[in-house]
């Protein structure tokens, strides 16, 4: 199992994870990262990792 | 003058200021007049990634650094005001201010509350191509990239679309900040005052009529009314202010990045054939020809406290910085082949619609319209091409070909 992180201080908002990998990433009411399962099994972790490298402020790290 | 005045007098010298340091010179203003400044911005980039302008004025290039500088607490926006002689909301705020109007206005913007407005933008994409599909020519910057952003704007604020060519008219003047418009400073200041009169009167009538009704409308305006925040609700003068922004802010830079992706396509048949083929690509390739044109090509900050950059250099206390959105997105250390134009690029982290605090409040509204725009153009004129002869000339920012002849 791999391990979503989102640093909400880095978040603004861009919406590249949810528009990519919305298996994983959702989006809260303004629009800003929200991550219902942080736990990630192999099967989504090629989603989580695609979230992880299109976010442009470098705010997702996926811990495996 | 009043104390604002005099601020945004000041504020519009600087930015001009920066803007003609960092890229007036000819063997720099010359490529970026052209339709491919890209390798010029590679090549200074590699050589001067800080470049002191003098009197400090600063011009940054790298992704690590303008990212760096877009989140910074001691960093702030250097154009406040665009256009009347309050700051421009939210754009020309920062810290809690800022904070606070973007808690209220991001709920308005996000992917989900925009998504229903597509069947709009379809129709108002297709209404303009109606005029000129049978023509087998036309100039796609004035007959459909410079009005379009117009009419979904109209059409989304539920303005009449008879008002269309007075709001073209007076949106235009509000932004006539090109120095290559030959205006004075003072001729420039004049003639927004006046716009950005007129563009808030005309919206005060709209919401003087909102006023007198029992229930808000079902649309942005109506949204804007209503929306709270910690028991906050807009006041007049702010849904002016936020309403003038959502203007400058939404059509221009509409219009140059379908201007753009026009002309890119229309001079690399073999791009446009995989799109036509393949439309599902459409949201990827718009993604990667915002990264390699990028239309909004800059913006400008200044620093109130010294800022160490992951470059290595530091910008002193009251710096002018001029970000360059367009070198940061064709980074090397960023990006694979930068230079590159690959309509299925994946990751693509580019910074097209800035980066930081002022992450563009628009930009899912701004991706639905482009996308849906482009599908729209190529379903009805999938085979175009620039005229023979024709030489295109950019603006600086937002960058457009500001005459894009096409035939079919």
């Amino acid at each position: 199992m791999a391990r979503v992180r989102v640093d909400e201080e880095l978040c603004t908002g861009h919406g590249r994870c949810y528009a990519l990998a919305p298996t994983v990433y959702d989006a809260d009411d303004t629009g800003h990262c929200l991550v219902p399962k942080p736990e990630v099994p192999d099967a989504l972790l090629e989603q989580a990792k695609l979230g992880e490298s299109s976010c442009p402020e470098g705010a997702i790290t996926v811990e495996e | 003058m009043s104390d604002n005045q005099t601020r945004m007098q000041e504020s519009l010298a600087k930015t001009y200021e920066l803007a003609t340091r960092a890229f007036g010179a000819p063997e720099l203003s010359g490529p970026r007049a052209t339709a491919t400044p890209q390798s010029m911005y590679a090549e200074l980039t590699a050589r001067e990634p800080v470049r002191d302008l003098g009197d400090g004025f600063y011009s940054v290039l790298r992704m690590d650094d303008i990212l760096h500088l877009t989140r910074h607490p001691d960093v702030k926006q250097a154009s406040e005001f665009l256009g009347s002689d309050r700051p421009a909301i939210p754009l020309g705020l920062d810290g809690p201010e800022h904070t606070k109007y973007r808690k209220l206005l991001d709920p308005s913007f996000t992917a989900k509350r925009i998504a229903p407005l597509e069947p709009t933008i379809r129709e108002q994409a297709h209404q303009l191509i109606d005029r000129f599909v049978d023509a087998g020519k036309v100039d796609a910057y004035l007959a459909w990239c410079e009005p379009l952003p117009s009419t979904i704007f109209l059409s989304i604020m539920g303005l009449p679309m008879k008002d269309l060519e007075d709001f073209l008219h007076f949106k235009n003047l509000t932004l006539g900040n090109d120095p290559a418009a030959g205006f004075s400073a003072e001729q420039r200041i004049a003639r927004r005052g006046e716009a950005v009169q007129w563009i808030q009167q005309y919206f005060d009538r709209d919401l003087e009529e909102r006023e007198q009704e029992a229930t808000p409308r079902d649309d942005m305006i109506g949204s804007l009314l209503s929306t709270e925040v910690d028991g906050h609700r807009l006041s007049r003068e702010e849904i002016l202010d936020i309403l003038g922004l959502l203007m400058i802010a939404g059509l221009d830079t509409v219009t140059a990045s379908l201007a753009c992706f026009l002309s890119y396509l229309a001079r690399h048949p073999e791009q446009r054939a995989r799109i036509v083929e393949k439309p599902e690509i459409l949201p990827s390739a718009i993604e990667e020809l915002m990264r390699f044109e990028s239309p909004v090509a800059e913006g400008y900050r200044k620093t109130v406290k010294p800022v160490e950059l992951p470059s290595g250099s530091t910008l002193p206390a009251g710096a002018y910085v001029h970000i360059s959105w367009s070198a940061a997105n064709l980074d090397a250390d960023f990006f694979d082949d930068p230079q590159k134009v690959d309509l299925e690029r994946r990751p693509n982290r580019h910074i097209g619609f800035a980066s930081g605090f002022h992450r563009c409040l628009g930009s899912h509204l701004a991706r639905l319209e482009l996308v849906t725009a482009m599908a729209v153009w190529h379903e009805r004129i999938p085979q175009y091409r620039i005229e023979d002869g024709a030489k295109l000339t950019y603006s600086a920012n937002p960058r457009a070909p500001h005459a894009l002849p096409l035939v079919w």
